[in-house]
């Protein structure tokens, strides 16, 4: 029977979620197939290649950094954080999107969510990492950062519950721990799935052990579903109070540019915007790839860029709120540094690109056309990710002029904090090209839950 | 069978806990550290039989921060009479001669970041038996306590079973008649001792 | 640590002391310690740290490794030694043949800190930075270390046991066919030097070789002072000042403060007369072409070429007769200068026998003779002005004999040069071409601290003990005897300047502290005992000793130009202005890094020197900031770096002397181990027609650009930048006239008003001490002693000019140097200096946001920073609103890793750790000498008085500015200071509650010049820059 109205959530007239002619048997192949096909296309393994000599770069100069000192780094007085922070921040942004989508979108039934939440949580796992590596290299002596960890010690000596820095640490691990094992679990049915369709020991081996022993039983189901949705509620706190804890890092410091309450949300809102931005990065050509084009469809697509489009006013709207609190506030220091510094100031490019790609660009997503072409899409989303590596750029360098000008200083970047940059981008392509490998990239088992047959008695 | 799968990884975590603790304190690593000296120097005879007080070669003890090593002259002072021949005191005489040091080994050592001061300790009723035990008794000189930071602030936290009137530091065998802390917080009330716990009374 | 003077302690002194020289044992001890004297490897030297080890071990946050560890204890321990004890002794440091008293401390057999002598009437506890770095270049291993013999295949290294056989026996016999000759053909060439001793030397040689010539030369030197004295006295009399009594000053390019022999009495007596004292204070005129620290403490300052200042004086002097003839002045015409004339003329005449008029070494013979004719009419003299005679002053000029002298060597008609120290061949006048003038010389030899410029043309080259290592003699500037003593046996077996010639006069083994005592008996006569000898030597000087004051008056007419001119100079007819460096000197510190890193008070220039140029004269020409110039005079040419100085007289550029060594050493430049020079060689340019101004200069623009390592500003301002430092500027220096300060002696409290703030921690509360500062901006000439000071107390390490440019210059503390008024006009420039340390706020931003609790407060309100617990997040560094705290962003220890640098670990302090990479740190109100304080006074049962502790930065300060001690004791100094209604705490809006506050400062300007300057403007000024 030909599907024609796939959507039981409502009754108004909908694009389908799945389009094509797909049943069951169709969706598990599809997916299946890109894992189990005897070599990946050309194009993976350039792509691999790139990526995997960049993570090469960043593991070299890591070493350089460790043996020689973090003075490698433009750090200096009165910029102590440099770029290191700012691709921190970065990226623990973009690993906002997954959780969000899987975890929120799934309290709140949007099923659209289904075809694209894998491989939002697999890219957020992956930014996540990213963004664990800067602060772990940042410290001057590597080797004793065990210290920041609270643990009985023949020092008598506990970290500081007061530093913000310290929050941090619990909260991006605990986010890190929690979306790892929210993908995993989500995964376990279809890493079964694989196992079934194995025809070598190996692949038989590795999935049967990652599934641990999945039955597919009704009352493993049961427990499943049970599971997911207790993960999915203990998730989605964690999704707003990661980066809210991230902006403490600045907010609760008294530098002017930093010394802001409305970071948290502003920061948030920031998050989920890169998120999505790279979610359409990568999904727009994976789909293309992979052939997916049927599971990832046009509407999901769309439904991603009106939330960057949503969440792009949001932070217009926070970056006219720090300009009105400046003026408002009549403090000297805030308003030097927001209505003069900033735009005016010797980083004002890195302003103005930021307002430009963060408020400006976006807008065009108010019209369908810019939501419905991919290559748009990808080029705005593109944008998106420059602005927002700019906008944590740009409140890093509110320390080259705090109160002292007598200790403004400048920060300059040397080749190590490009080749780190660079590097990170290295490091996330990689997991995520073996992942597209080695792992189903949709939730097959989610999907069908949403074809018809899915519901039929 | 699953329950106990469950009370094992709670067991094997914290023995991992316990092993890292105890692994890396000083008290598993430092504690019994016993190096053989170039001289046999036997405390045991000179501070224990023969009752020589600490002070006759450790004499910079009450007035400096380094309880000085005595230089050979120190012991040439009796053995010119007394076994002047000894082969166990030879490398004492020709050190003496030659101007030489002789080159004694470290047991109780700091790490350079602490700004220990004996005097400080010493002239506060602080028995140099709380930190280096029964010196009198050993015939080769060994670290009996961790040394540690946490072992030092447990002290300046809680001196008073610590203190004893300083007439009697260098009396190692010396117990109070009555509890140790009610005696020590007579000490402490008398000279006036608060020790402080901030870094920067060790860390310069 | 005890402090000299009462019985008791001079007798632990003497003990000591003889431990250091007299005792046997020592020797040996001596032998074994400083194994140069027994053979050049570096195992001895390491074994000397062991040695070292007995006692402390070089401290590292590094912590202890678990391998084995020796303690090493004398075999006679020196009575009185205990190992680890600091002791102090009284010793002298000269420079250009003045002496200042210093107290250096020793640690077993170490000495790592200079102070200065409180019973030296010279420095009265002040030190200079150059005294600080002093243990730095003591340590220094590009040292000279054995003589070096040049022959055809090039430089014998004598370096075996008894390394001076060699030479001695090669002066025994050249020198007794010199003898014969009657001293024909020998020349000595030694720099300006004071000392009794090599006096009484230079009286035996002159004598015994009547044939024979010595003379002096100082690059630096003082010719038409003593030419000026001459013309208008008779006689080269030293002009002795008294700052404290004077009212109203006037200096002629002469800093007074700064470069001054006698600056650090000075810089005492002037700050004594800034206190006001019933509604009056001094005032200072300033009239110099490039700003000095003098011109940057003053109130009224004229910024005029250095050739304009005779035609200055000229006028002055027309107008103070004119008062005093007929006490009526002559209308003041409009211009700046004719103002500023009128006005100095009524206040001079007005406070007559309580001003003083001085001018500097650059100024002409017949300009100081107008100064002398101008203190005379004012009556100033026998009051603020007296005159001695100094008796080993010569009567010649230093430049003509100079020239005198290479003219023979050009005509061979001299044999034998000996240069006793100094660097001819490096910072004679270029136009004498003393090197290839060295080149006729037969037999030329040199002593010196290194192998430097000229010991490399010399066929001998012996090494001088450093001042530290010897025994001596010298006068300070008001002529007080002071003795040098040595703090531990040569390092590098050098010999003293008054031991050589005495060899050369053929003594068989002179022993200099026999040359010294003997030159004493001589002095004090019939008064000689033991005690007063050893008395003498505790204390530093000769009590009563100074030059007796003469009575002689100018009894001559100055003849001065007085027509004056107000436009700019054309290029090409610029003047180029020679100035002592801060740093360098006259280029003889150039291998010191603690000195090159110390920025300069004024342009905050570090690791360079650069062509001064003011604003107008900068866009006549074209350059700005850090392009790369080149100055053309007299057909030479030099490229030099250009900085835009605010103030800085129009048509005149200043450039500084004492750079561009091709061999001072690995750290100031060695062309043969190609370490580039640091800064450029301006002797190139000095001619000895010109020595300190020269005109007709041509300045060009080559394209090219050099970077500029400055500490502050960096350069790269803009618009918004300068608008709102200029707003922020009077906020944060707060200053006031005295009028305004007499009306409201609260203004500070005024010049921004802070609601109540609440602080949402508990604060803390203290039983015991609280420890506190209080810095007062009036007296402040921003000297850099404290820096330095500093540095030599905490172990701070150097980071050389790449680091500087990034902006990690490790410092604890640093002088804020900000600008006011039109850069357009420089008269109108003024300056405000402000140190700034770590303020040890009672609510620190630092202490709350470190993770791992590494800065905390202690119970005596410091704010500790626990190296060894910091794993340098930087967080505390980015919430420190004042940008106090450092971070070693490398191992900047990383040097003393080779074994033959390892020697300058012996300059380290060893009460203070020193700090691995990767580590936060910063200024700790010097805890390690509050604790030592502390300790001792409990174990003695008495209490702490006030001023028992005194940090590094308060004891170096000459002018006595920084304040230090307990805030519980209401009676304390600095509680008194803290409750002064000039007090003000810096950035109190952020609820900080700074523990170091600053007294405002008080100008004194002169009713009719007084101009309030707007500070936006000269940010404008230098924003284009």
């Amino acid at each position: 029977m030909a599907v024609v109205d796939n959507t039981f959530n409502d009754p108004a007239l909908r694009a389908p979620l799945i389009t094509g002619r797909a049943d069951l048997a169709s969706i598990t192949d599809t997916v299946c197939e890109i894992t189990e096909q005897y070599r990946p296309p050309r194009s993976w393994y350039v792509a691999f290649i790139a990526s995997l000599s960049l993570l090469g770069m960043l593991g070299l100069s890591i070493i350089y950094l460790i043996a020689t000192g973090v003075g490698v780094w433009g750090n200096n007085s009165p910029v102590f954080w440099g770029w290191p922070i700012v691709n921190f921040v970065f990226w623990v942004g973009i690993g906002h999107a997954g959780t969000l989508i899987s975890a929120i979108l799934f309290l709140f039934r949007q099923q659209w969510r289904t075809s694209i939440n894998r491989m939002a949580e697999a890219m957020t796992i992956f930014a996540v990492t990213c963004a664990g590596v800067f602060p772990g290299i940042h410290v001057g002596r590597v080797w004793l950062a065990y210290w920041l960890a609270p643990y009985p010690n023949y020092l008598g000596m506990w970290p500081n519950f007061r530093s913000p820095l310290l929050w941090d640490v619990f909260a991006v691990s605990t986010y890190a721990s929690v979306s790892a094992l929210f993908w995993y679990l989500g995964m376990i049915p279809d890493l079964a799935t694989l196992r079934d369709r194995a025809t070598t020991k190996i692949r038989k081996l590795a999935y049967g052990v990652a599934s641990l022993g999945w039955t597919g039983s009704a009352r493993a189901w049961h427990r499943y579903e049970r599971a997911y949705l207790l993960l999915a509620a203990l998730a989605t706190p964690l999704v707003l109070s990661v980066h809210s804890v991230v902006s403490f890092d600045f907010a609760v410091a008294q530098v002017p540019g930093w010394h802001t309450t409305i970071f948290p949300p502003y920061f948030v809102a920031g998050a989920i915007f890169s998120g999505f931005a790279m979610v359409v990065t990568l999904a727009v050509p994976a789909r293309a790839y992979f052939g997916l084009k049927n599971l990832i469809t046009m509407r999901h697509l769309e439904n991603m860029t009106k939330v960057i489009l949503a969440t792009s006013c949001m932070v217009g709207y926070a970056y006219g709120v720090e300009l009105f609190t400046a003026w408002y506030s009549q403090n000297p220091n805030e308003t030097f540094l927001f209505l003069g510094n900033r735009p005016f100031g010797p980083y004002a490019p890195a302003y103005w690109t930021m307002v430009t790609c963060n408020v400006l660009i976006p807008q065009l997503f108010w019209f369908r056309k810019c939501r419905t072409t991919p290559w748009m899409m990808v080029i705005i989303a593109l944008l998106v990710n420059v602005g927002m590596w700019m906008e944590r750029f740009v409140i890093m360098m509110s320390l080259t002029r705090d109160y002292l000008p007598s200790s403004w200083g400048s920060f300059i970047p040397t080749p190590i904090d490009v080749v780190m940059l660079i590097g990170s981008f290295g490091l996330f392509f990689t997991l995520f090209l073996l992942f597209c490998r080695y792992l189903p990239m949709v939730a097959m088992a989610e999907v069908k839950t949403v074809l018809p047959h899915g519901h039929q008695p | 069978m699953k329950p106990l799968i469950g009370v094992g990884l709670v067991v094997g975590a914290l023995y991992v806990v316990a092993v890292g603790y105890y692994g890396g304190s000083p008290e598993t690593w430092r504690v019994g550290y016993s190096p053989r000296q170039p001289v046999p120097f036997s405390h045991a005879l000179h501070a224990g039989q023969l009752g020589l007080d600490c002070r006759y070669c450790h004499t910079t003890v009450e007035t400096a921060a380094f309880a000085a090593i005595p230089p050979a002259a120190t012991c040439m002072n009796c053995h010119q009479q007394i076994a002047p021949e000894s082969s166990k005191l030879l490398e004492v005489r020709e050190t003496y001669a030659n101007g030489e040091s002789v080159p004694w080994i470290k047991v109780h050592r700091l790490p350079d970041y602490v700004y220990f001061d004996h005097s400080a300790h010493v002239t506060r009723g602080v028995s140099c038996v709380s930190c280096h035990g029964r010196i009198d008794q050993m015939e080769q000189v060994t670290q009996v306590k961790p040394l540690s930071m946490g072992w030092c602030l447990d002290c300046h936290r809680n001196p008073d079973p610590h203190l004893r009137p300083p007439e009697y530091v260098t009396n190692l065998a010396w117990v109070p008649e009555e509890d140790a802390a009610v005696a020590g917080k007579r000490v402490r009330e008398q000279l006036q001792i608060n020790p402080s716990t901030s870094c920067s009374t060790c860390h310069r | 640590m005890s402090s000299i003077g009462d019985q008791k302690n001079l007798k632990t002194h003497w003990r000591s002391l003889a431990d250091l020289h007299d005792l046997p044992e020592y020797r040996a001890f001596a032998e074994a310690e400083f194994p140069e004297t027994a053979d050049p490897g570096g195992v001895n030297r390491r074994r000397w740290l062991q040695v070292m080890g007995a006692s402390f071990a070089l401290a590292g946050v590094a912590g202890c490794e678990a391998k084995r560890e020796e303690v090493l204890p004398f075999a006679k321990r020196p009575e009185g030694r205990t190992p680890g004890q600091p002791q102090r002794f009284a010793t002298a440091m000269e420079l250009s043949g003045s002496a200042i008293g210093l107290l250096v401390t020793s640690v077993d057999g170490r000495p790592i800190k200079v102070e200065g002598n409180p019973l030296h009437p010279q420095s009265l506890g002040g030190s200079h930075a150059l005294a600080q770095a002093a243990v730095l270049e003591l340590y220094d291993p590009d040292r000279s270390q054995n003589p070096v013999q040049l022959a055809a295949q090039g430089p014998i290294v004598h370096a075996q046991k008894d390394k001076w056989s060699g030479f001695d026996e090669f002066v025994r016999q050249h020198f007794a066919g010199v003898k014969e000759r009657r001293g024909a053909g020998l020349a000595v060439l030694s720099p300006a030097s004071s000392s009794p001793t090599l006096t009484r030397l230079r009286g035996r040689l002159q004598h015994e070789l009547p044939e024979a010539r010595w003379l002096v030369y100082e690059p630096l030197h003082d010719d038409s002072v003593r030419a000026g004295a001459k013309l208008a006295l008779g006689a080269p009399y030293r002009t002795q000042l008294d700052l404290s009594s004077a009212r109203v000053v006037l200096t002629l390019d002469a800093d007074l403060l700064g470069s001054h022999p006698a600056s650090l009495r000075y810089a005492r007596d002037f700050a004594r007369g800034r206190e006001v004292v019933d509604g009056q204070m001094n005032r200072l005129y300033a009239v110099e072409s490039c700003f000095t620290m003098t011109g940057s403490a003053a109130d009224h300052r004229l910024p005029i070429r250095s050739g304009q200042v005779p035609a200055f004086v000229g006028r002055l002097l027309q107008r103070v007769q004119q008062l005093l003839s007929s006490s009526v002045s002559t209308p003041s015409g409009e211009s700046h200068v004719e103002k500023f004339l009128a006005a100095l003329a009524v206040d001079l005449v007005a406070h007559r026998g309580a001003g003083i008029v001085a001018a500097g070494d650059q100024q002409s013979a017949e300009v100081h003779a107008a100064v002398h004719q101008l203190n005379a009419l004012l009556e100033n003299v026998g009051k603020t002005v007296n005159y001695t005679l100094d008796p080993s002053a010569d009567d010649v000029s230093q430049v003509e004999s100079l020239k005198a002298l290479v003219s023979d060597m050009q005509g061979g008609n001299v044999d034998t040069l000996l240069i006793l120290g100094g660097n001819p061949a490096y910072d004679a006048p270029a136009d004498l071409e003393f090197a290839a003038a060295l080149q006729k010389v037969k037999t030329t030899i040199h002593a010196g601290l290194y192998r430097n410029e000229t010991a490399r043309l010399c066929q001998w080259h012996v090494p001088q003990a450093h001042f530290l290592e010897s025994w001596s003699d010298a006068r300070s500037f008001d002529g007080t005897y002071s003795i040098v003593q040595p703090l531990l046996a040569p390092l590098y077996g050098g010999r003293t300047g008054s031991e050589l010639v005495a060899r050369v006069l053929g003594d068989a083994v002179p022993k200099s502290e026999e040359l010294v005592r003997a030159t004493f008996k001589a002095l004090v006569g019939e008064k000689y005992n033991e005690s007063l000898w050893r008395r003498t030597v505790h204390d530093g000087l000769l009590t009563e000793s100074a030059y007796p004051a003469e009575t002689v008056t100018a009894a001559r007419e100055a003849s001065l130009p007085t027509e004056w001119s107000e436009e700019l100079p054309k290029n090409g007819a610029l003047e180029l202005v020679f100035c002592r460096d801060a740093s360098v000197y006259d280029g003889r510190f150039a291998n010191n890094g603690w000195l090159q890193e110390c920025p300069d008070p004024l342009t905050k220039l570090t690791w360079d020197n650069a062509a001064l140029v003011g604003s107008a004269t900068a866009k006549m020409l074209g350059v700005s900031s850090q392009t790369l110039a080149t100055l053309k005079l007299g057909g030479m040419l030099l490229k030099v770096p250009v900085y835009v100085m605010p103030g800085q007289a129009e048509g005149s550029i200043a450039l500084a002397l004492g750079y561009g060594r091709t061999a001072a050493g690995l750290v100031g430049g060695l062309s043969d181990a190609e370490v580039p020079a640091v800064g450029v060689n301006s002797y190139l340019l000095r001619g000895s027609q010109a020595m300190y101004v020269a005109t007709g200069l041509t300045v060009e623009a080559t394209g090219e650009s050099h970077r500029l390592a400055v500490t502050q500003d960096h350069f790269a301002i803009d618009k918004v930048g300068v608008h709102e430092r200029a707003r922020r500027v009077p906020i944060l220096v707060r200053e006031a006239p005295l009028d305004e300060y007499l009306k409201h002696p609260d203004f500070a409290q005024h010049v921004e008003h802070v609601p109540a703030l609440e602080s949402m921690w508990s604060e803390h509360v203290y039983e015991g001490h609280r420890w506190g500062m209080s810095i007062d901006l009036t007296k402040c000439i921003g000297c850099n002693a404290c820096v330095v000071a500093c540095q030599a107390e905490n172990n701070i390490p150097v980071v050389g000019k790449d680091q500087v440019l990034r902006g990690r210059e490790m410092h604890w503390i640093r002088v804020d140097r900000y600008f006011k008024g039109d850069a357009e006009r420089p008269e109108n420039v003024e300056v405000a200096m402000q140190p700034l340390a770590c303020h040890h706020c009672e609510l620190a931003p630092c202490e709350q946001v470190c993770p791992v609790a590494a800065t905390v407060h202690s119970s005596e309100g410091l704010n500790d920073m626990v190296y060894n617990r910091c794993i340098g997040t930087r967080y505390c560094g980015n919430n420190c609103p004042y940008k106090v705290r450092r971070f070693n962003y490398l191992n900047f220890h990383e040097e003393l890793k080779d074994a033959n640098r390892e020697i300058s670990k012996m300059v380290f302090n060893p009460d203070v750790t020193v700090r691995v990479r990767g580590v936060m740190e910063k200024c700790t109100y010097c805890v390690q000498r509050i604790q030592a304080v502390k300790i001792d006074a409990r174990n003695h049962g008495r209490p702490i008085d006030d001023g028992q502790v005194v940090t590094a930065c308060q004891q170096a300060c000459p002018a006595q500015a920084i304040v230090f001690g307990d805030l519980a004791d209401s009676q304390s100094q600095v509680a008194r200071s803290q409750q002064d209604s000039r007090s003000y705490a810096l950035l109190a809006e952020l609820n900080i509650k700074p523990r170091t506050t600053y007294l405002a400062k008080v100008r004194n300007p002169h009713p009719d010049l007084a101009e309030v300057p707007d500070p936006a403007e000269v940010e404008e000024g230098r924003a284009q820059h």
